[in-house]
């Protein structure tokens, strides 16, 4: 479970998350939505660990971040939106250099599990090739080997379909799926409402920083009161206007 | 003309920005280094005018050495120019990440290719404004010349740049349509770290303290061989070097035709560079833009090195070592600098075999003492410089790839200690190795050389811990090539950090010694006073070792822990 206590990010002045509260329940799929620039990647950096909070808390499974950072990195997988990773390593020793960090050791069923990993996307031709020499899309595949390499029981995920084509992108959906009904808890941001329509058992939209819907499509549907598509729903909550009727391009 | 303009705005909007918006700690960090390079510019001109004023005392070749000086000093500046332009003409012309929106831009090749020869020239000649105008304005002070020396500095420098450009830049032009600019870069960083290696060696070996002491040639004539630069009358530097002598001793008319070789030929490689930009700019862009190769990772040798190095670190630590030394040694721009450091080491060694003992009217033990312990600070500079490059580097040396390490287990205090014992052992053992060898041809006494190398033994640990806190003090996350990041603020304070630490140990040990020497040489006892100053000093150089390690390590994890990106 993951529980986000008065959350709160500033930088100079600026908030950038302000006081959020959430409580997302084990084994299911999370879709945090907002529009560019709301704090979703702020959030979801301070719930990886990788930056630090302002003020308020943040439990994964029941253990405060804040005091257990080591306990709770051990069942967390972090996949960030932009894939960087060491170049010059090749993709097989990156995973290896990831089970290092995580302490697993170097036993034949990590091995197994490497193996398992790379085949499934797709990447055990390339294992051996340094990692400078794959697409984009290729290396948001190795991260998310890398990711799930230790079995996370939560996995804190930053925009996860950028940069992968149609094949790649179905089977992270059905991967999610499959870990969520095996009790792994997904955490992930998303521009996508095609994306978080199709895969998200709950979302929470933030703007400015905070929190102002949360729960099915549904429900979010009744909180707008509007009865369309998560589109609609998102443009309405977030005060978006279709930008074709405000300023007709063709004039020029 | 008005797209050029467009084009350059961005650039020049950027330094603006920087200036206007840049407060607090980016501010001061401007004005320290604003300060450092001002300082160093004085220091320059301060030794030039030094020089040029001994010069003018030596009867008849006073001149002679003034020109020769100057001559080798714009040959230098030229190679240096050259040199500077081919590097970040590949980065401006091929490899910047805007390219790819200003190539999609309506605007014509020709003008996006001048654009960035602009920038190019921007970035790479501020150099010769900071070493190059105080030793001209030096030559200006020393021998008092009309204004038109001044015009003729800025005229006949600028034309170098712009020939220096021109070359840097078709060189560049010429490669990458030959090779992929990914594999031009490699080939340029390993070709610059030869010719630099080269360079230096031959430099060295060809003893140039023989010049101030003439007496060691038997005729005038050997003297003035061995004074001569390279001269061609094809060369752009002869033309430069004769107008601004003439223009200083006040016969620059006689060399109207050299200025006029020199801004022809200068306009030549202008028109040239357009010409060829406009056939093969845009090729050699699309080709750098092309999938790189697949590349293997391989290396047996590589594999074995690394599980024997990681294994006394642990799983985890063992994990971040072994990553370091494949990246390390995969990546050209890294391993090639070791190259530098050998022939630093041989040349600093060298330096010892070629000493004047002999000639000294000091008493020889004395001497050999005092060198000794100069050797220690010398010998501790070394160090720093190599850390400077090598250990501060290695927390920035993560690149963009840090949240790896933010987002695992592993523990950052860990994680730093972790990085410094890897770099202890190999600068331990290249610190001893430069003071024991260097110590012997010095034929130092027993006591001078378990002393020194004891102390640079310590000294060590500290000049480690400083270059690893430092490091993750004023991390660079974000750069392109990690060898800028030595250079940057972080790296700078570093060292004059480092250099106060060495000072400091040095200064407190050489009272101490200077007593035991003493009371060797006339045989008296060390008197209770004596010794308690020999105590108290030594603890002050102990405790300032323990600050120099636990200090900048608590700081660095501390900033680091509240990095931000």
């Amino acid at each position: 479970m993951i529980k986000l206590i008065d959350l709160t990010k500033t930088y100079k002045g600026l908030r950038a998350v302000d006081r959020i509260n959430l409580e997302v329940k084990d084994g299911i799929i999370f879709g945090f939505l907002g529009p560019n620039g709301a704090g979703k990647t702020t959030t979801i950096k301070m719930m990886a660990g990788v930056l630090a909070p302002t003020e308020g808390r943040i439990i994964i499974n029941g253990m405060d971040l804040a005091s257990e950072p080591v306990a709770v990195k051990r069942c967390v997988g972090f996949i960030p939106d932009r894939p960087f990773v060491y170049e010059k390593l090749t993709g097989l020793e990156f995973l290896y250099f990831i089970a290092g960090l995580y302490s697993l050791d170097h036993a034949p069923s990590l091995r197994e599990k490497i193996s398992w990993l790379l085949e499934l996307f797709e990447l055990t031709h390339w294992q051996e090739e340094l990692i400078g020499s794959y697409s984009h899309g290729m290396k948001q595949r190795l991260v998310m080997c890398a990711a799930l390499l230790h079995q996370p029981r939560v996995l804190i995920v930053d925009e996860p379909m950028v940069g992968l084509d149609p094949k790649g992108a179905r089977l992270v959906k059905d991967l999610f799926r499959d870990l969520a009904s095996e009790g792994i808890t997904i955490f992930m941001s998303t521009h996508s409402m095609e994306v978080a329509e199709e895969v998200c058992d709950e979302i929470a939209i933030i703007q400015a920083g905070k929190i102002i819907a949360r729960g099915t499509g549904e429900g979010l549907r009744r909180q707008a009161g509007v009865d369309g598509s998560l589109e609609h729903i998102f443009l309405k909550l977030t005060e978006g206007k279709r930008i074709a009727h405000e300023r007709p391009l063709s004039s020029n | 003309m008005k797209d050029l303009y467009l084009l350059i705005r961005p650039r020049l909007l950027g330094v603006r920005n920087r200036f206007i918006r840049s407060q607090g700690k980016r501010r001061k960090r401007a004005l320290i280094m604003g300060g450092l390079g001002l300082a160093f510019c004085g220091g320059m001109f301060a030794v030039s005018c030094r020089v040029l004023t001994y010069f003018q005392s030596v009867e008849m070749m006073g001149d002679l050495l003034a020109k020769y000086l100057m001559s080798m000093i714009i040959l230098t500046f030229f190679s240096l120019l050259i040199f500077s332009h081919i590097i970040t003409a590949l980065s401006n012309l091929y490899l910047s990440r805007d390219l790819e929106l200003c190539h999609s831009l309506p605007v014509s090749v020709e003008e996006l290719f001048v654009t960035r020869a602009v920038y190019t020239v921007m970035d790479s000649s501020w150099m010769l404004i900071i070493f190059g105008l105080p030793v001209f304005m030096a030559y200006g002070y020393v021998y008092r010349p009309g204004p038109g020396f001044y015009f003729t500095i800025i005229h006949m420098n600028l034309a170098m740049v712009i020939i220096a450009a021109g070359m840097g830049i078709l060189v560049v032009m010429i490669l990458v349509h030959a090779f992929p600019a990914q594999r031009t870069r490699d080939i340029v960083m390993l070709l610059t770290v030869f010719m630099v290696v080269a360079l230096y060696v031959l430099f060295r070996l060809l003893r140039p303290e023989r010049l101030v002491d003439p007496e060691a040639f038997f005729t005038v004539m050997q003297y003035l061989n061995a004074l001569k630069a390279p001269q061609s009358p094809y060369l752009p530097t002869q033309w430069i070097t004769e107008t601004l002598w003439g223009s200083l001793t006040g016969t620059g008319e006689r060399y109207l035709f050299e200025v006029a070789l020199t801004w022809t030929t200068a306009a030549a490689m202008v028109v040239i560079n357009i010409w060829v930009a406009s056939a093969v700019y845009f090729q050699g862009f699309s080709k750098s833009q092309e999938a790189k190769k697949r590349r293997m990772g391989g290396g047996k040798v590589l594999d074995i090195f690394v599980s024997c190095i990681k294994k006394p670190f642990g799983i985890d630590l063992g994990a971040v070592i072994g990553k370091d030394i494949r990246t390390f040694f995969r990546d050209n721009t890294q391993w090639s600098q070791l190259m530098m450091l050998a022939a630093l080491v041989v040349v600093y060694v060298y330096n010892f075999t070629v000493l004047p003992l002999d000639k000294s009217p000091i008493r020889i033990d004395f001497l050999q003492n005092i060198l000794a312990f100069l050797n220690m600070g010398l010998a501790g500079f070394v160090i720093a410089a190599v850390s400077a490059r090598f250990v501060f580097t290695a927390v920035s040396g993560e690149g963009e790839a840090y949240w790896v390490i933010r987002s695992s287990p592993l523990r950052l205090k860990r994680y730093l200690w972790g990085k410094y014992f890897s770099f202890l052992l190999p600068m331990l053992v290249l610190a001893e190795v430069l003071i024991i060898i260097t110590n012997h041809f010095l034929d130092v006494s027993r006591f001078m050389m378990l002393l020194s190398s004891g102390t640079m033994f310590f000294m060590v640990f500290g000049i480690v811990a400083l270059g690893i806190g430092f490091g993750a003090m004023y991390p660079n996350f974000a750069h392109q090539n990690i060898a800028q990041v030595a250079s940057g603020f972080g790296g700078v304070l570093f060292m004059i950090v480092c250099s106060i630490f060495i000072g400091s140990v040095i200064v407190l040990e050489a009272g101490p010694v200077y007593v035991l020497f003493m009371s060797n040489v006339r045989g008296n006892p060390i008197t209770v006073s004596q010794w308690i100053f020999i105590i108290m000093s030594f603890t002050a150089a102990f405790i300032i070792n323990m600050v120099a390690i636990f200090m900048p390590m608590k700081m660095g994890l501390k900033v680091l822990s509240e990095y931000e990106g």
